[in-house]
């Protein structure tokens, strides 16, 4: 019986041999670090490894451990070691968060707009490996004079994403994305959205034209109107119909419309049509 | 005269069951069929005509890349990879070709997995389950050689006309 264990573990042993046996590695090491592999035997044997970005191929000495430099191992991924027949493979992991890549969209946002900026974080580290391993990181979303909009999300397969509202108050926004000891910024530019309303005057100018100017345009959370915004003045009257696009300046809209005894005078900008004027009739 | 139309007919049908018989196996042989599953892909849907780009340029890839590492030629990479995967690839292939070793990839085939595709449609994060047969060679000496399921997590990014790989990491699992 006792003859028939020992068979059997000499058959075990030979069988693994024969399969190749394993060097003694861990499973996962992380980046940078050094890594040595304990050999038994003597003499000299050749040593192959393969890695993502790097390979070697040196002679060492079996017996002592062989030592693979942390400068070898800076790329997460897999590794292939072989040495005299025998063979291990291990994962190299990526260290912690030192850098991060922050796609912040888009650059120029209406002010109090629901989900309207959307930012997405890579995390690396300091050998450029993407960083797998949840981590959270907190997105901020600030313009002076208006609270912060703040969010934390866990990273997934190295990477975080969120969505904010844009502030109520329009302005160059600070969009910070913040990892461990990492932190990049963008700003992104959260101008007025459109008119809430659009108030305009008629005056007589001298030579008979009808003056037309509006009060400050301004969005439904009071920011004004960028300048450069196109305000539409509409006349329709006995003639027919008269249109003048005027650009916003200071705040506000100005235009010249031709003379006119009795006449029906419109404005609007974009979407939003503001008060109407019936010139020549009481108004 | 009739037993050498029976002859004809014979040989005839043979070549028929061979051509049958090797198109499946040359179509796994030749490997690099992406499989791509977009259901999963958030925060953004997957477009069908991306979805067709990113099997497409995912494969090519690949067929890059093992070209490229069992011929020891940066050229044969073209323009599949860029960034750091690019910069990996090359550095491995110069010293793959300094010490005369060789990788061969053998695919059967990726099972790939679609798990973030960015808001603003500039960056997309795969999962590819890949069988697959890797042999590692000094000079033409297969020194080691492993067979089986292996996970890689992949950045693409699009240019103009087509995606690109700019991260490519064989990790344990997901």
């Amino acid at each position: 019986m006792r003859r028939f264990f020992l068979l059997l573990a000499l058959a075990c042993a030979t069988s693994q041999w024969l399969a190749g046996a394993s060097l003694r590695v861990p499973d996962h090491v992380p980046a940078g670090q050094e890594l040595s592999i304990p050999t038994g035997g003597s003499g000299e044997a050749t040593l192959y490894l393969f890695g993502p970005s790097h390979v070697a191929k040196r002679r060492v000495k079996l017996g002592s451990p062989v030592v693979l430099a942390g400068d070898e191992l800076v790329n997460a991924g897999r590794y292939v070691v072989v040495l005299n027949g025998e063979s291990s493979t291990f994962f190299v992991t990526a260290g912690p968060v030192s850098t991060l890549a922050f796609i912040a969209r888009p650059s120029r946002v209406p002010a109090a707009t629901r989900d309207v900026v959307s930012g997405t974080v890579f995390l690396f580290d300091r050998n450029q490996n993407l960083v797998l391993s949840p981590q959270p990181v907190s997105f901020s979303l600030s313009v002076t004079g208006a609270p912060d909009v703040q969010r934390t999300e866990t990273s997934k397969g190295g990477i975080a994403w969120t969505r904010l509202d844009s502030s109520r108050r329009a302005g160059a926004a600070q969009f910070i994305a913040s990892a461990g000891a990492a932190s990049v910024r963008r700003v992104v530019q959260e101008v007025a959205s459109e008119p809430c309303n659009i108030r305009m005057h008629a005056e007589r100018a001298k030579g008979g034209a009808i003056e037309l100017q509006t009060d400050p345009i301004r969005d439904c959370a009071g920011n004004p109107v960028p300048d450069g915004t196109i305000v539409t003045f509409t006349s329709v009257d006995q003639s027919g119909r008269s249109t003048v696009d005027a650009r916003i300046k200071r705040g506000i809209a100005q235009a010249e419309l031709p003379e006119s005894r009795q006449a029906t005078i419109s404005v609007a900008a974009g979407v939003v049509i503001g008060n109407e004027i019936r010139w020549g009739g009481g108004q | 005269m009739r037993t050498r139309i029976h002859v004809r007919h014979l040989l005839f049908v043979l070549l028929a069951a061979l051509i049958a018989a090797a198109t499946p196996v040359l179509a796994a042989e030749t490997g690099f069929a992406v499989n791509l599953d977009t259901s999963q892909a958030q925060p953004r849907h997957v477009e069908e005509t991306t979805m067709t780009s990113v099997q497409r340029d995912y494969g090519h890839a690949w067929q890059t890349m093992a070209a490229a590492m069992e011929e020891n030629n940066t050229g044969l990479l073209g323009s599949d990879f860029v960034g750091l995967a690019k910069e990996q690839l090359l550095q491995v292939i110069s010293e793959q070709g300094k010490s005369g070793l060789k990788r061969r990839y053998i695919d059967h085939g990726h099972q790939v997995r679609v798990v973030f595709y960015s808001p603003d449609g500039s960056a997309m994060e795969l999962h590819d389950t890949v069988r697959l047969e890797i042999q590692l060679l000094d000079g033409n000496k297969i020194v080691y050689s492993d067979q089986g399921t292996f996970h890689f997590l992949a950045l693409m990014t699009p240019a103009e006309n087509s995606w690109k790989v700019r991260l490519l990491e064989s990790v344990s699992g997901f």
